[in-house]
């Protein structure tokens, strides 16, 4: 299998303390990896550091086997080309209703393309998603649920090759959480997007992974497939799934 | 007459990079060409190409699709929008225009009623609070008078001294036409202490205080903060506002003293410099026309404008219901209203104490 991204002995933090502690794993194609642990243990500064919004301590991220260099200009243009990201919180911009936040990335990278096409993306993204009679609301007017839909429309309305999403359904209720995670499958099964989730829901995990990262202490506790933790009769994964 | 035929081969990569390129092309063939869209070569497509083939289908007749594959097929079904989904039309017609007229005569009026009624509500706090002294956080008046007192004299003395310099150069070049140089003195006295240096101070606050003031009551609006104030059983409008209320009336007399003697010590040292008038002349003649009565004058008048500005910053603070740019609006929209409120009250004190 293609793997998309790997990291070798990643130590990455914020001012004075190291969050994430040499973490080796690799994300492959097609497949939805998810992050969890305990809150605090670093799941989101994993995201942070792969799209560039940390600077690593130490270690190597490799995207497409291709080391990345933060520093460079042409090396995280190339990354942000190729990614979409679902921020915890949205990340919408209230200034502009959702057409235009969801044309953001095509109005950024391809000015060239013609306003009929992008109307036709932008609507059938919308559709995807389950929001197109709300294209010309403000993100204030729209639900929690609504909100992250819109969020993922604008993360792949350029068909990025992976999808960072950081707690997609958290506090959502479990219809709106099921739909997420619905419309998170179909993007892997239809579209074949990579899905990297970062979430504590368990009936999400349960659902959607391929792949399971357990983080303890900013450390990879296990990593592998979802059926394979149960075997492993690990005090801490059990502790974290309330099977203990 | 046969018809004209023209082929269009898909790239192999059939993606965003060649969809602009490909849609020129179509836009280029005459209208009664009939265009064939040939799929043989397309190994790779995205959500772009599907957009186009999707904007094809429903703008143009002359198109038609050829080695298509059901795969493919199977995706441009999925990818169907609601085309009854189209931009709204913006007509106006005179009665839109009368209907959007009163529309803004009315929200005028409810904002003024919104206005009156936070004005009398923070009264009745302010008066209940200096009376049972709850509902406002300990130590949150001293903390306010430290940023509305403290922070705002260096900026509100250098504003005084430039404005007490300015009026004295200006004004002594017309004195001195009629040999009259020491009435400097009264002109500097009377107009700073009643008019100028209210004024300045006024509108120093509106911009420094006042805007702080919207912009953390908005934020914490958006935040929730303020509904959280409201679930511990406390009322936002006296445990944020009141502390402001009396911080600013505490703070405004020593302000107006510090103002009144950097803006006359500018006149003074003008009026040495460009006449030779001697400090204790100056302070000798300005004691004929100005009296305690015209500093507790520019103290009543400037005690207003602060209430003003705490007023309306609250006003607009508390009308903000989501979203940063609405912060951002509220912010301007309190420091041009209070200036505006400022200037307005002003001219209704000239023409009740003259």
């Amino acid at each position: 299998m293609e793997e998309i991204i790997r990291t070798e002995d990643l130590c990455a933090g914020y001012e004075g303390s190291v969050v994430l502690k040499e973490l080796n794993f690799i994300i492959n194609k097609g497949e939805i990896t998810v992050i969890l642990g305990k809150s605090g243990c670093g799941k989101s500064t994993i995201l942070k550091t792969i799209i560039g919004l940390i600077p690593p301590i130490s270690g190597d991220i490799y995207f497409y086997k291709k080391k990345m260099d933060y520093l460079s200009e042409s090396s995280v243009n190339n990354l942000y080309r190729r990614i979409g990201v679902l921020f915890q919180n949205n990340a919408l911009l209230n200034s502009l209703n959702l057409y235009d936040n969801v044309s953001i990335p095509i109005k950024m990278h391809y000015p060239e393309l013609q306003k009929e096409i992008e109307k036709e993306m932008v609507f059938s993204t919308l559709s995807q998603v389950g929001l197109l009679k709300s294209y010309n609301k403000f993100p204030s007017q729209l639900s929690g649920g609504m909100r992250k839909r819109a969020a993922l429309a604008r993360s792949m309305i350029l068909d990025p090759d992976i999808i960072f999403c950081d707690e997609p359904t958290t506090g959502l209720d479990p219809i709106t959480a099921h739909g997420l995670d619905e419309l998170m499958l179909n993007l892997k099964n239809i579209f074949g997007i990579t899905l990297v989730v970062v979430t504590h829901e368990l009936r999400s995990i349960e659902k959607i992974s391929d792949k399971v990262i357990v983080l303890k202490d900013g450390a990879v506790h296990f990593s592998g497939k979802y059926d394979k933790l149960f075997t492993l009769n690990d005090s801490f994964i059990n502790k974290f799934f309330l099977k203990e | 007459m046969t018809e004209e035929k023209k082929d269009i081969l898909l790239p192999e990569k059939f993606t965003i990079e060649n969809v602009p390129f490909l849609l020129n092309k179509i836009k280029e063939l005459k209208k009664d060409v009939n265009i064939e869209i040939d799929f043989e070569n397309v190994e790779r497509f995205d959500s772009s190409a599907i957009a186009f083939l999707n904007h094809l289908k429903t703008n143009y007749e002359n198109i038609s699709f050829k080695n298509i594959t059901s795969e493919f097929n199977k995706i441009l079904g999925m990818f169907h929008t609601n085309e009854d989904i189209e931009h709204d039309l913006q007509i106006i017609t005179p009665r839109k225009r009368f209907e959007h007229i009163a529309n803004r005569f009315l929200k005028l009026r409810s904002n003024f009623k919104k206005y009156i009624l936070l004005l009398s509500d923070e009264i009745y706090y302010t008066i209940l609070y200096i009376f049972n002294r709850k509902g406002v956080y300990p130590g949150e008046i001293s903390n306010q008078m430290y940023d509305i007192g403290f922070k705002s004299s260096p900026i509100l003395c250098l504003i005084s001294f430039l404005v007490g310099v300015t009026i004295s150069i200006t004004t002594l070049d017309q004195l001195n036409n009629f040999g009259a140089d020491i009435y400097i003195a009264d002109i500097v006295g009377f107009g700073m202490i009643r008019e100028l240096i209210p004024l300045m101070t006024g509108i120093i606050l509106a911009g420094k205080i006042g805007a702080s003031i919207t912009a953390e009551i908005s934020s914490m609006k958006v935040l929730e903060e303020v509904d959280a104030i409201k679930t511990m059983g406390l009322v936002p409008e006296q445990f944020l506002m009141v502390p402001r209320l009396i911080a600013i009336t505490l703070a405004v007399p020593l302000l107006i003293a510090i103002a009144d003697v950097i803006g006359i010590l500018g006149g003074v040292i003008i009026a040495k410099l460009f006449s030779g008038i001697q400090p204790s002349a100056f302070f000798r003649e300005m004691l004929v026309t100005v009296d305690l009565k015209d500093f507790f004058i520019g103290l009543g008048k400037t005690m207003v404008f602060g209430w003003t500005v705490v007023i309306t910053a609250g006003y607009k603070g508390f009308s903000v219901e989501k979203g940063a740019v609405e912060i951002g609006n509220a912010t301007t929209d309190s420091v041009v209203l209070s200036i505006s409120l400022i200037i307005v009250l002003d001219c209704l004190f000239a023409l009740l104490l003259y």
